[in-house]
């Protein structure tokens, strides 16, 4: 690999890296776990980098390759264990920005989605990103029917979680 | 408001100080190491499959000191039988690395997980190959080994004399069957180990992305 081809790659990751943190953020429950999680992604996305041919947004390519390691991929490590929890560390929403009725309801919902299964928060993530039902078809690789269809099953799920 | 809604629109919210903000030596960094995603470690376990079949066959020829076995190696059946084994270890390898190459992180979910599944599904043949192929040889072998065999012949002869030849061949039969049943228990446990923890979740998330076809 040439350095201009790196150079270009991690100057781009670096302007799009929040992609990457938040589909870790929704997948791991730890900063360790986030770090090896961003690592690996990383690497797929840095081999898949020469057959990126810039026909479709660096983002949006980015989004297939980070979920596709998150689901399938990724080998979770066992090697780590960490006592410290996002909630207590970087992600905590800060108080002012909400009151606290929403920021309780706010913790719940992020709880909730952490118990879904590895594709429904796939479809979560897709859904918060803005995406439509063909894009998030095409990246599940599942008709738009079907895309819809488990979309409303995950609202419901997280009703059921939220409202036991 | 709906749920995910709500989530939306926290999730939309500045986000530069909830990450860590990584430099580009950061980055760079993380591109230079080594990735230990399930495709490198199904292709490491794949090819220590293929070697080990290899090696297991290598390893029986190289035993071959007595002139029996020799005799019987230079027998058409076992050159037949040889030649079946090597063109399907080509065959397998061949379709094997077909099936690796098409592993793409770019593809849709559905499309990578069916691609490593086939993947693996092309050495779990293979392998399947190999145990049926073993079972056979050694069914088809045992008449040309124990009627060549001075030392068998005659304990045949002995166990006739004695009238427990139905014991001597219950005997063998047993023998071979427990040996068979060892071998292949012992692969199966294997399997159930190594391809069990290591392709649960990617089951898992394939059978739940089927699922949604209604």
């Amino acid at each position: 690999m040439n350095k201009e081809l790196e150079h270009s790659f991690v100057e781009q990751l670096e302007k799009h890296q929040n992609i990457v943190h938040k589909v870790c953020r929704l997948y791991t429950n730890n900063q360790d776990a986030h770090n090896d999680l961003f690592q690996e992604i990383t690497i797929q996305l840095w081999r898949a980098f020469p057959k990126f041919r810039g026909d479709a947004k660096f983002s949006t390519w980015m989004y297939r390759v980070g979920l596709n390691t998150a689901i399938t991929l990724y080998r979770k490590s066992k090697r780590r264990v960490s006592t410290q929890d996002f909630d207590a560390i970087q992600f905590k929403i800060k108080a002012d920005e909400y009151d606290d009725t929403e920021e309780e309801q706010l913790k719940l919902l992020y709880k909730a989605v952490h118990q879904l299964n590895d594709i429904e928060k796939a479809l979560v993530f897709l859904y918060l990103e803005d995406k439509n039902y063909r894009e998030i078809s095409e990246t599940m690789g599942i008709s738009e029917v079907n895309a819809r269809v488990k979309m409303n099953r995950v609202k419901n799920k997280l009703r059921t979680i939220l409202n036991p | 408001m709906d749920e995910l809604e709500l989530l939306k629109k926290d999730w939309k919210k500045d986000d530069t100080a909830r990450y860590p903000k990584l430099s580009y030596n950061d980055i760079y960094s993380m591109i230079l190491k080594k990735s230990s995603s399930i495709v490198k470690w199904i292709f490491i376990i794949s090819m220590l499959e293929f070697v080990f079949w290899l090696a297991f066959a290598t390893i029986l020829k190289a035993t071959r000191n007595s002139d029996k076995i020799t005799s019987m190696e230079s027998s058409t059946l076992f050159i037949v039988l040889s030649v079946i084994s090597y063109s399907v270890l080509g065959y397998f390898f061949y379709k094997f690395y077909i099936n690796y190459k098409t592993i793409n992180s770019t593809d849709n979910a559905t499309i990578l997980m069916e691609n490593i599944l086939k993947t693996r599904r092309t050495v779990k043949q293979y392998v399947g190959f190999n145990l049926a192929f073993m079972v056979f040889s050694i069914i088809v072998m045992l008449p040309y080994a124990i009627n060549h065999d001075e030392r068998t012949k005659s304990l045949i002869e002995k166990a006739t004399a004695n009238g427990d030849v139905f014991k001597f061949y219950a005997g063998m039969a047993l023998g071979v069957f427990l040996v068979l049943v060892v071998t292949v228990g012992v692969l199966l446990l294997f399997y159930y180990l190594v391809y069990g923890i290591l392709l649960k979740r990617l089951n898992r998330n394939y059978k739940e992305l089927k699922k949604l076809e209604i």
